[in-house]
């Protein structure tokens, strides 16, 4: 079981790393333009509310030029997610299904392992993965925000971090519940990927689509952002949505993969 | 003593696509067992039943009477298992593959990989992706032997195999049968099978065609041999020989079909100035004929080969 996990592990840490190496670039990147975000302050404002109501609601929270503003519009809301969404909706799509395709699953149940250990260790590996690049996250933006006065409290940047784990993990929850279902890593990738788009576009312009704004709550964006990443701390009910979808995808996968033939 | 494998009326469908259909046979316990059959045959659905990877439609297999199913883990822990397509861990080398496979299992001695894979001139240190197909091959044998298995499940071993290695493969068999081994080998090739099993099932679209003792496989397998003489080849007095199935002349050259030994052929033969003899391992396609001749099954008209026919005994 120890050598199922360390396998899962192994597995991970490179995408992991180069991932993570991303993470932090795009932050270092992003705290280096603040000051000239901050200077033209005034500016930028007057040219944000300009743009169209749903044009602007998704490039730009309300507050762009402050730090809590500008890191979640730049950040947290866009390049961050889609860094960590890439991460783990491409591990948990390659864990069952990836390795079906490729034949390795055969012999790797041939042993004296059951399907569910298999799921287990590969999930837990995945969670690792996503808590470490989060934790890249939270401390690049506590060691290089400061830097370009981009500063946040602490408290503050590791709950938007947690969020942007879970958020992960609800994702990369589909993608593995949806491999370890069918064994085709493509469907997996398309069918989270895909979700993961549609949801954050009807989250992002429901506020000025009025048939849109219904739909909202069923975007897992709309558990991860709202009322706001980086201000109030941890909302426990946006903590036990994105869980819940996370642990739901982790019960189907269970229950589909068990059941199932697997492809030869 | 119940048997190592027990297929019960085992039948596994894929929608409209062929499974295998009501398998019924037993495995003893220290027995060597062939599965021989044309690629498509349901071979690797049957192994495939018997790990747990797909779930019979109906009917029953177990093996050392435990329902593979319910007890995965227990019955795993007995098997070594040799895919046929193997797939490994590009990444890994050698080594680091089979440390995996060994944290997985209990009590594997790792001296025992390390002097399997010395006697299959395995060098573990390499990666797997740069490896060749053979010895890709003999990681899989390290892994499927590793743990001292009281059933090895081979489908199509020696595929890749090169001759040295193939060796090393039956005597690693040999010894280990000496502890009881039981093992279950697909093939679609008659001298794998001939070369190591104690008994044959022949299996075609799906279904079980015979099962048979080696011996008597041998005794009734369909031989080819092509006779060259120094004159008009004498097919007359091969005739008669109760052996021939089929004489065909052309010039000087006699093909003939002989079912069993061909020692009175031969002996025929030596009568005559022989100019060459060329044989050829008795195919797959021969088998059936042989059963299928048999039984009934198929009009002997459709088989091939049996055109001019008019020589038979």
């Amino acid at each position: 079981m120890s050598g199922l996990l360390a396998k899962a592990m192994r597995d991970q840490r490179r995408g992991m790393i180069g991932w993570g190496v991303g993470v932090a670039a795009v932050v270092l990147m992003y705290a280096a333009f603040y000051p000239s975000i901050k200077e033209s302050a005034a500016d930028l404002q007057a040219y944000m509310e300009n743009l169209p109501d749903a044009i602007r609601s998704i490039v730009a929270g309300e507050d762009y030029t402050s730090p809590v503003g500008y890191l979640e519009s730049e950040f947290f809301n866009t390049m961050g997610a889609l860094i960590v969404l890439i991460f783990t909706i491409g591990a948990g799509a390659r864990s069952i299904a990836g390795e079906e395709e490729s034949g390795t699953l055969d012999l790797l149940l041939s042993t004296p392992v059951r399907r569910r250990q298999v799921l287990a260790t590969k999930a837990t590996a995945i969670v690792g993965a996503a808590v470490a690049l989060a934790v890249i996250a939270a401390v690049s933006i506590t060691l290089f925000g400061p830097v370009f006065d981009l500063s946040v409290p602490l408290a503050d940047i590791v709950a938007a971090c947690v969020m942007l784990a879970l958020l992960g993990l609800s994702f990369g929850g589909i993608a593995f519940a949806v491999g370890a279902a069918t064994g085709r890593r493509a469907i997996a990738d398309a069918a989270a990927g895909g979700l993961a788009v549609v949801t954050f576009i009807v989250h992002a312009i429901g506020p000025t689509v009025q048939w849109l704004r219904p739909l909202r709550p069923l975007s897992p964006f709309r558990w991860y952002q709202d009322p706001g990443l980086l201000t109030g701390g941890l909302h426990l009910r946006n903590v036990l949505v994105l869980t819940g979808i996370a642990v739901g995808s982790y019960v189907v996968a269970h229950v589909a993969f068990e059941r199932r033939d697997l492809a030869s | 003593m119940t048997p190592v494998i027990e297929a019960s009326a085992l039948t596994k469908l894929y929608g409209s696509a062929r499974g295998v259909e009501e398998l019924t046979f037993d495995v003893p316990q220290g027995e060597v067992f062939g599965f021989l059959g044309p690629n498509g045959a349901g071979k690797t659905t049957t192994i495939r039943t018997m790990l747990d990877f797909i779930r019979p439609t109906s009917g029953t297999i177990r093996l050392f009477g435990m329902d593979p199913r319910v007890d995965g883990v227990r019955v795993h822990a007995r098997v070594g298992y040799l895919p046929g397509e193997l797939a490994l861990y590009q990444r890994l080398t050698g080594e680091e593959y089979l440390r995996t496979f060994a944290s997985l299992r209990d009590g594997v001695e790792w001296s025992y990989v390390e002097d399997i894979s010395e006697r299959l001139l395995l060098d573990m240190t390499r990666r797997i992706k740069d490896l060749s197909h053979g010895n890709k091959q003999k990681v899989g044998l390290v892994q499927a032997f590793m743990h001292r298995p009281d059933l090895l499940v081979l489908d199509e071993p020696t595929q890749g195999l090169d001759p040295l290695v193939q060796q090393t493969f039956y005597s690693l068999l040999d010894e280990e049968r000496g502890r009881g081994l039981t093992v279950f080998l697909s093939s679609h090739v008659m001298p794998e099978v001939e070369r190591v099993c104690d008994r044959v099932a022949i299996v075609r679209e799906g279904r079980l065609v015979a099962v048979e003792d080696i011996g008597r496989l041998k005794a009734h397998a369909l031989r080819r041999l092509e006779l060259h003489f120094d004159t008009p080849a004498p097919a007359d007095s091969f005739a008669g020989l109760p052996s021939v199935r089929e004489i065909h002349t052309h010039g000087d050259a006699l093909s003939l079909s002989v079912e069993g030994p061909v020692d009175a052929v031969i002996k025929q033969a030596a009568r005559f100035t022989v100019v060459n003899i060329e044989t050829k391992e008795p195919s797959l396609e021969d088998l059936f004929l042989t059963y299928f001749g048999d039984d009934g099954s198929a009009p002997e008209s459709d088989a091939p080969g049996n055109e001019g026919q008019g020589a038979m005994p």
